[in-house]
This record gives structure tokens, C-alpha cells and sequence, in this order.
């Protein structure tokens, strides 16, 4: 029983659409995520992510294709699929008035708990959240990481076998943040399978996969390291004073493809066919800022993915 | 029953009783809002039972009498005697009277004419004209009722013994011998207490959780839609109830509205009443999703139809055939039918029994609505 359930994916979407109106928001989507996977949906804001994540949790009916939690069809919403998914929606959607206690409380209740378990799992999760302490105080009166964690500790009560977080780290400071990713690694160690939405790109360079979601397609997967090992394009460092200048002359250079602020100066990237031909111009060009060639990261990879797909 | 049902209907309950507590814990600590829901009564009750009232005393008289004769000083007395008249002015010439209505001085004049006493010896019908300033509409027509059984009375009296009488008014009052209002007031008042905070706090309650966010989060746990809206109106059932006993315990020791029925059968009127209208706020609620949206639907839908077609203010009746045909449709009329025959008329189960099932068909329908549209997806 066991090896059937971990060789089956924790998370299935197959060939997902759903349409507002005229728009489409998510476009034959598939993706499979295990158990034990931390998985990123990684794109701009309106590229479809919350949608994308609504469809697998059951929240919207797709126009085509289907979504399975452990098996379970999402819109078919059963009892199966509650009792494996655990949910955190992007809004703060635990009620302000009450307690962590009665938070936790009230969700225990709805998740069915017996009451020693109930008390296990408090323990625990408060535990790991580092809420003990906090008990008593109305959510409202959290700070946004103390209360990103408690919504994460409502949402993995009942031991989910799938969690689905959209956006986690919206609203949290730098320090809650770190402290929520090592969270995130901790579970996924215990076997749970994570899919998160971010706009972020270093946040999605720490997942064990990505999906670049544009336009409601997904436009490329893999780890991370994978999609940079990938990269085709060359990325050079131009240090500016005077960045607006120096991008005005960048700009028409031969196979420059994109040009991005970045600290004191510019991230160009370069078609590597026309690499040589775009150091001899910036040679040339009495060009007075400083070049110098530099590893590419994710954020490349996202950039010129979006560029290309479109 | 099989013990998967079984435990399937214990996790139901366990459910639906989170629900209600967590309602009741917003509600708890949102002190307003319950000291609203019983403040409102208080006030409601206080002002209909003062300042609304129905029974015309006092209504200035001006008396124009150009025949002064026996017979028309005997009617001008006959108007002053009762106490439902204030005489302020007696004047003999008609153009008196416009100044004393347009200034609100005299509401009511009679004007006898100069052969009022001759038409009446000669077995003519004696006419005396009745003005009454139609500007205050309830007082007006009250007004003129009294006056026509002023004159009904003087005419059996002045005809001649050894007649046949040919009408003979004995008018008693059943059930209300002092006509107070107060006494038919307070069963509409719960009515109109019920659906103004009741529904209004419950045709907010899932607006907020689709404004929060909330929802999306409840949606994701195995919560049935029956169990949320069964746990949702649990809180303000209760509630509203607290208003039934605050309003009845009012009336009776402060307005000595009589109690001739059963209690229990007071309280299982409004406790069916109070579901149907309550479900009714739940789908205001699931259709609006938006606060301010179901505040304005509430108010409308459901304060209105209490207030004019209950038969708490308004005789239904007199009403045009289309609003007594929506009067049906809705619970206020059938709550003060049946508590206006528990309370005043003493009457058992039996005589409110079609009203009792009247509400809960509406409930019914209304339940039905609630979980066909409430759908368990954001969008």
C-alpha cells in the first residue's frame, strides 16, 4: 500500500484551462509534484498562479482537464481530497479576532480530530512555529510572519499529504522568512509534498523544481540548477554611475537581448552567437564603463524564457 | 444506523457546533454588536409603545354653529362630551375655519347650518358638515369615525319614542375593550425587531467571510455547506430569541400587554419565523458576497415587508391585490397573525397552525436556495 502511495504523485495536474470570460487564465497546464518535492510556480503577477493553485486545491472548476490530490479529483471536492490537502490562501484568511488557540481550535474541529491528537499536533506545530509562547494573542495582533506561520500551522493539522501555499511569504520580513523556508525544508524531509506561487526568483531558485508560469502557460520546468546549466545566453556586468546612459548605449549593441538595473550598474545578456561581435563593440565604442562577464542566474533563466515565449 | 454514518453524522455536528462557537466568539467579542441587537428592541418597544399611538384623543374642534338653535348646541355638546374632541374655537362664520387648520390649531370643525333645526323638525334629513383637515391622514379618518357614531348615536336618541328603531349600533370591542395600541403593537414589534437585527447580522456573517478571505480557507476543509449555514444561524437564532423574551417582558410589565396564550407557543412561532427569515438573510448573504451590498438587500427586502405588509401598521386587508399577494409570500404577516392570536386572543396550537406551516415552508425554500447557490468554489 505504501509503495503504491509514494510512487503515485502527491500533486497531478493534466492538462488544465480555465477561462474568465474571455480570458484564459491558465492554459493546458500539467505538472506532477511527489511526495517529499518542493515545488515552485514561479511567474509575474496575472501569469495565473493563484488560479493555477485554486484549480489543484478544488476552489474552481477547470474548463478542461483534471487535477488530482493523492488521487482524489480536486473539483470533485470529496472528503479524501480535505483530509490529504492542506491549503494556505494568499489573503490572511484566519479570523483576526480569535486566538491562535481557538484558530487552531476551531480548524481541529472542522478537520475532526480526536482531542489527544488535537494536543499532539498543537504542541508540535506551535512548537516549530515558535507560537507556544503566543497562545493567547488574537491574530490580528501578529505580526505577518508570526501570522503566515500560524496559517501554515492550521493548514497542516490534520498531517496533509499535500500542502499548497500561495504567495507564503507576502508581507514577511526577512528574518520570518528564512525561518518559514526552513520550515518548508523540514516538512518536505518528513515526506510532504510543497507546490508554492511566488513572484520571486530567489525564492524559487530554492525549490527542488520550477515551473515558469507566463500567460497561463507553463513555459519551462525543471530544478532550478538545470534550468541554469541550461542558459544558452552569455551575462556580463557593466558597473554605472550613470545607469540611464549607459543602457541608452548598450542598447542597440549587437546581441544585446535584455539590459536590467541591478545594484551599482546593469545586467546585460548577450546571445552567445554574438558574443564576440558585442565585446569588439564595446571595446570600440569608447564605452568608458567597466565590463565584466558573470555567472547566470535563475533570474536570467526566468527573464529570457519569458522574452522567448513570447 | 451503521457506524461509518454514524460517524460521519457525529463529525457533521462536531462541524456545525465549531461553526456556531466561532460565531459566537466574533460575536462576544464584538460587544456592539450584541448590545445593538438588544438596545434596538428596548428603543423600538419604547417608541412604539409611547409615541406611536393609534388612539385619537383630543383632536382640536372648532365648532361653526350659524343656526344657534337647542337642537344644534346639542350636537356641538355631543362632539365636545366624549373627549375625543378639544373644542378651541366656536365661531360663526365658516372663513374661520381655513386660518385655525392652516395654523394647526384645529384639526376637525363641524359646521352646522342655519336650518339645521328646522330641516330636523320637518323630518328632513338635518345635514352638519364635517371638515377635517386631511393633511394627518390616520388622525383624519379616526377622527371621522368617531364622528359618524357622535352622530349616529344623536340620531337614535332624538327620534321620536314609539318608532321602530331601524339601526341600532352596539359596537363592543372584543380582546382590546380600551382599543390601546400598545396591546396590538408589541406582536408586530417582534416581528420588526426580529428581521431588523437578526437578519441584518446574519445576512452579514458570510458577506464578511467572502470579504476576508476567509472562505477560501473554510472551503478548503471538510466542512459541508449545510453544516456552515446550520452553524451560522445557530447564534442569531439565540439572539433573536433573547429579543422575543426582551420585547414580551417589556410589553407585558411596562405596557400590561395581556399574555392569554401559551408562552411556548409564543416562542415556537417566533423560533419558526426566525429560521425562515434567518435563511433568508443567508441567501441575501451567498447571493451578495459583499457587506454593503447584503445591508441595503437586507434592509430592504425584509424591513419593509415587516413594517408595511405584516398587518402591524397597515391593515393587509386594504390593500391593492398585487402587495397582498407579496404579503403572502413573506413570514412578518403570518408571525403577527399567529402572535396577535396566542397573546390577545388566548388562541391554542390549532389556530396557528396554518401560519406555523406557512413559515416553514418558506424556510424550507429558503434552506434550499441557500445550499444551491452556495457554491464551495472562489469563483
Amino acid at each position: 500500500m505504501s509503495d503504491v502511495l509514494t510512487s503515485s504523485p502527491a500533486l497531478e495536474a493534466r492538462g488544465l484551462v480555465r477561462r474568465f470570460g474571455r480570458t484564459v487564465a491558465v492554459s493546458d497546464l500539467s505538472l506532477s509534484i511527489a511526495p517529499g518535492e518542493l515545488y515552485g510556480l514561479v511567474g509575474p503577477d496575472g501569469a495565473g498562479k493563484t488560479t493555477a493553485l485554486r484549480l489543484l486545491v478544488g476552489l474552481l472548476t477547470p474548463d478542461g482537464g483534471e487535477a488530482r490530490v493523492a488521487g482524489a479529483v480536486s473539483h470533485a471536492a470529496g472528503g479524501a481530497l480535505r483530509a490529504s490537502l492542506g491549503y494556505m490562501p494568499q489573503q490572511y484568511s484566519l479570523y483576526g479576532d480569535l486566538s491562535i488557540d481557538e484558530n487552531l481550535r476551531f480548524f481541529g474541529d472542522l478537520f475532526g480530530l480526536s482531542s489527544t491528537n488535537f494536543r499532539e499536533r498543537v504542541a508540535h506545530l506551535l512548537g516549530i512555529t515558535q507560537l507556544t509562547r503566543f497562545r493567547d494573542r488574537r491574530a490580528d495582533a501578529l505580526s505577518g510572519g508570526m501570522y503566515k506561520k500560524l496559517a501554515l500551522a492550521c493548514a497542516l493539522l490534520h498531517r496533509p499529504r499535500a500542502l499548497v501555499l500561495d504567495e507564503p511569504t507576502n508581507g514577511v520580513d526577512p528574518v520570518s522568512r528564512r525561518e518559514l523556508w526552513e520550515l518548508l525544508y523540514t516538512l518536505v524531509d518528513e515526506g510532504l509534498a510543497v507546490l508554492l506561487a511566488t513572484p520571486y526568483m530567489d525564492e524559487a531558485a530554492r525549490c527542488h523544481r520550477v515551473g515558469l508560469l507566463q500567460g497561463g502557460r507553463l513555459i519551462a520546468e525543471d530544478a532550478p540548477a538545470a534550468l541554469v546549466r541550461a542558459f544558452e545566453d552569455l551575462a556580463y556586468f557593466v558597473t554605472a554611475a550613470d545607469r540611464d546612459a549607459a543602457e541608452a548605449a548598450l542598447h542597440d549593441l549587437p546581441g544585446v537581448r535584455a539590459l536590467s538595473p541591478h545594484g551599482p550598474g546593469l545586467r546585460v545578456i548577450v546571445a552567445a552567437a554574438d558574443a564576440e561581435a558585442f565585446r569588439r563593440r564595446f571595446a570600440s565604442a569608447d564605452m568608458r564603463w567597466h565590463l565584466e562577464p558573470t555567472a547566470p542566474d535563475f533570474e536570467d533563466v526566468f527573464l529570457m524564457r519569458s522574452i522567448d515565449a513570447e | 444506523m451503521s457506524a461509518p454514518v454514524l460517524a460521519r453524522f457525529s463529525g457533521a455536528v462536531r462541524r456545525t457546533r465549531a461553526i456556531a462557537l466561532k460565531e459566537f466568539r466574533h460575536m462576544a467579542r464584538d460587544p456592539q454588536v450584541v448590545l445593538l441587537a438588544l438596545a434596538m428592541p428596548l428603543v423600538l418597544i419604547l417608541v412604539f409603545g409611547y409615541g406611536v399611538s393609534f388612539d385619537v384623543e383630543r383632536v382640536p374642534l372648532v365648532v361653526v354653529d350659524r343656526d344657534r338653535t337647542a337642537e344644534s348646541r346639542a350636537l356641538a355638546r355631543a362632539f365636545t362630551a366624549a373627549g375625543t374632541f378639544d373644542l378651541v374655537a366656536v365661531s360663526d362664520d365658516e372663513a374661520a375655519v381655513e386660518p385655525l387648520f392652516r395654523g394647526g390649531h384645529a384639526k376637525v370643525a363641524l359646521v352646522i347650518p342655519p336650518d339645521f333645526q328646522r330641516a330636523q323638525g320637518r323630518g328632513d334629513t338635518a345635514t352638519a358638515q364635517l371638515l377635517v383637515d386631511g393633511t394627518d391622514n390616520a388622525t383624519a379618518t379616526i377622527a371621522l369615525g368617531y364622528a359618524e357614531t357622535i352622530g349616529l348615536t344623536l340620531t337614535q336618541r332624538d327620534l321620536p319614542r314609539g318608532f321602530d328603531v331601524p339601526l341600532r349600533a352596539e359596537v363592543r370591542t372584543l380582546f382590546n375593550p380600551a382599543l390601546r395600541s400598545a396591546v396590538f403593537i408589541v406582536p408586530g414589534l417582534i416581528v420588526l425587531v426580529l428581521v431588523i437585527v437578526s437578519v441584518m447580522l446574519t445576512a452579514l456573517t458570510v458577506a464578511r467571510e467572502y470579504e476576508r478571505g476567509s472562505m477560501e480557507q473554510l472551503f478548503a476543509t471538510p466542512v459541508g455547506r449545510v453544516e456552515l449555514i446550520l452553524g451560522k444561524l445557530m447564534p442569531y437564532f439565540v439572539l433573536g430569541l433573547m429579543q422575543v423574551l426582551l420585547v414580551l417582558v417589556v410589553g407585558v410589565y411596562l405596557f400590561e400587554v395581556p399574555l392569554r396564550g401559551s408562552v411556548a407557543l409564543i416562542f415556537v412561532s417566533a423560533s419558526v419565523f426566525l429560521l425562515a427569515e434567518l435563511a433568508f438573510g443567508l441567501v441575501i448573504s451567498i447571493v451578495t458576497r459583499s457587506q454593503m451590498v447584503a445591508a441595503q438587500v437586507a434592509a430592504i427586502s425584509t424591513f419593509l415587508p415587516a413594517l408595511i405588509l405584516s398587518d402591524f401598521l397597515f391593515p393587509i386587508d386594504n390593500m391593492p391585490p398585487p402587495l397582498r399577494v407579496v404579503s403572502s409570500l413573506l413570514p412578518p404577516r403570518y408571525l403577527v397573525h399567529a402572535l396577535r392570536a396566542i397573546m390577545l386572543r388566548g388562541n391554542g396550537v390549532e389556530s396557528v397552525l396554518p401560519d406555523l406551516a406557512a413559515m416553514g415552508a418558506f424556510f424550507i425554500v429558503m434552506m434550499v436556495i441557500a445550499t444551491r447557490k452556495f457554491r464551495r468554489t472562489v469563483a
